[in-house]
């Protein structure tokens, strides 16, 4: 049984925002360098897709990809997705306990109340017909709160849709799942292989950005589609028997077993 | 409306972030990191060099906040930084996690500005062992682009 | 009786490269024969009758993580007679190599008949080397398994 692919792409999404273009600003990886992927960890990674086949012609393991989008620069994958969330409503309540010992007190100090000013942070507005992002407050980059707009956390580049050769001469049947997966956010892309006709097949990955826009005196997050290309290698062999090396035969026993 | 240029301005407050990709797997099939580490950092349009290879050039400047984390190549398997060896006088990294998290990242502030690139040491544990893995192969923190240099 | 025996081969690769060794609880056999002992172990000993095919399927706990059968050997007695010659039970490995010119031990299918003069009541014990991404660590083994004809 062949593992499942994990083709990870990290964003530099500072410059393709700057230069709204992915155009070197894309770093590919899977995990089937051992199997003949070439160029991991640049924007020209070929990713081998190694399928089998029984001797009556038949597909024998299926081969399954999936896509993971990170941001360079960003609160890296590993930290579960609603962590932000998380953290912000802990900052919150971390702030009302604090506005109460403040009353109890009797007296406020203008430090204590910039300090909860700043705690408070800043929220974005969500564009109407934007996908992907809620309301939030933001968070900078170690997860702590922020209300500078140069500071916050890039949020996660979302895919829209995957298309290309590899998918229009249905190499691949690319589509959106849902999971309980939280590390992913619940969404994530994948596909099958049909690896019965080997070749090379490039493909289109369409990618959201969100840039965080300053606009009277709001925040709001804007959209930046923006596109990327990759390649998936097919290759085919037949499937042979591990003993045989050709069909199915006795088990190799000894003639007399290892004692103990 | 014209194009706002705010990028420029934004730069002071959000950090210079060096990632290590990492396939931990590998490295602990291998017992040997050097080609199953990728490091890049924020930094490509100030001048940064060799992303993709362990041998990253980072260009940095007095006063900058450097933050290095990870991502692993499978995200069930745990890979750190457990050390960053460098000049205490160029700078000086902690360790610190995303608050509420046990998920490590390092942070330091460039106290000078460097003439010459100076390499360190980045050290990762990997999966259950105890022992940390090194790539023989070292990045390095360099100075403002050369322009910058001749423009004092 | 059945067919076909399948014998699950369940890894946690990670902890197993970590740890060097597929003990640990880094590694699980479990077969849908009846009368097997020690399921779940690395210890393992399938119950077999002559004429039925067994088969042996790697699993991976961690989903993108390749685990691979590298080979199964049934290992022989002290021989009665002087050694002369190749082992009849160490035959030349068979090869993985895929037509891009990389090994890729998923091109194997690891299943056999069993034999009609397989002692009855002994264990053949074998020895299961796995092969766990690639590197001069990656290929790890036990001689623990085995089967026995009932």
């Amino acid at each position: 049984m062949a593992q499942q692919h994990g083709i990870i792409v990290l964003f530099d999404v500072e410059n393709a925002l700057r230069t709204r273009s992915l155009a070197g600003n894309t770093y590919w990886f899977d995990n089937m360098k051992l199997f003949g992927s070439t160029g991991e960890g640049t924007e020209h990674l070929v990713t081998i897709v190694p399928g089998t086949h029984f001797m009556d012609g038949s597909q024998a393991t299926e081969q399954v990809l999936n896509w993971l989008p990170a941001a360079l620069g960003a609160i890296p994958p590993t930290v579960p997705r609603n962590y932000l969330a998380e953290q912000e409503r802990a900052d919150d309540r971390r702030t009302l306990d604090q506005l109460a010992s403040l009353n109890a007190d009797g007296g406020v100090s203008d430090t204590d109340l910039k300090r909860l000013q700043k705690r408070v942070g800043k929220r974005a507005r969500k564009p109407a017909g934007g996908r992907g992002l809620t309301a939030a407050k933001l968070l900078d980059v170690t997860g702590k709160t922020t209300s500078s707009a140069g500071a916050y956390n890039y949020p996660a580049p979302v895919i829209t849709d995957i298309t290309g050769p590899a998918v229009t001469e249905k190499i691949m049947y690319p589509a959106q799942y849902g999971s309980p997966d939280m590390i992913y956010d619940g969404w994530y892309w994948a596909a099958t292989v049909d690896t019965s006709r080997p070749g090379e097949y490039p493909y289109t990955m369409h990618v959201q950005l969100h840039e965080l826009i300053e606009q009277n005196d709001e925040m709001i997050w804007e959209s930046v589609d923006l596109t990327c290309e990759s390649t998936l290698k097919i290759t085919t062999d037949p499937k042979r028997n591990g003993f045989t090396g050709a069909g199915l035969g006795l088990l190799p026993l000894p003639a007399v077993p290892a004692t103990g | 409306m014209p194009p706002k240029t705010k990028q420029p301005e934004r730069r002071p407050s959000r950090p210079v972030t060096i990632t290590a990709v990492i396939d931990p797997v590998a490295a602990l099939a291998s017992e040997n990191l050097d080609d199953s580490l990728y490091l890049y950092d924020t930094n490509k349009a100030a001048g940064s060099t060799g992303f993709g290879t362990p041998e990253l050039h980072s260009r940095v400047t007095k006063g900058d906040t450097l933050l290095w984390n990870v991502i692993p190549l499978e995200c069930e398997t745990y890979a750190a930084i457990t050390d960053i060896e460098i000049d205490p006088r160029v700078a000086e990294p902690t360790r610190k996690v995303y608050p509420g998290t046990d998920i490590v990242f390092w942070t330091a502030e460039v106290k000078q500005d460097l003439t010459e690139p100076l390499r360190y040491r980045i050290s990762f544990l990997l999966g259950t062992v105890t022992t940390p893995f090194t790539p023989t192969a070292r990045p390095a923190l360099a100075g403002p682009a050369d322009q910058a240099r001749e423009g004092r | 009786m059945k067919d076909r025996i399948s014998i699950v081969v369940m890894v946690d690769a990670v902890g197993a490269l970590s740890d060097r060794t597929l003990h640990n609880g880094n590694l699980s056999l479990v077969d849908d024969s009846s009368g097997s002992k020690h399921q779940g172990t690395p210890d393992l000993i399938t119950t077999v009758i002559p004429g039925q095919v067994v088969q042996w399927t790697p699993i991976h706990i961690d989903v993108q993580t390749p685990v691979e059968i590298y080979s199964i050997e049934f290992l022989p007695g002290a021989p009665a007679a002087p050694p002369a010659g190749p082992s009849p039970a160490a035959p030349p490995p068979v090869d993985a190599m895929g037509s891009n010119g990389t090994e890729n031990h998923d091109l194997l299918v690891w299943e056999g008949v069993v034999p009609y003069d397989m002692t009855p009541g002994v264990p053949y014990r074998y020895r299961l080397s796995l092969k766990l991404h690639e590197g001069p660590n990656s290929v790890l083994h036990v001689d623990s398994p085995a089967l026995m004809r009932v």
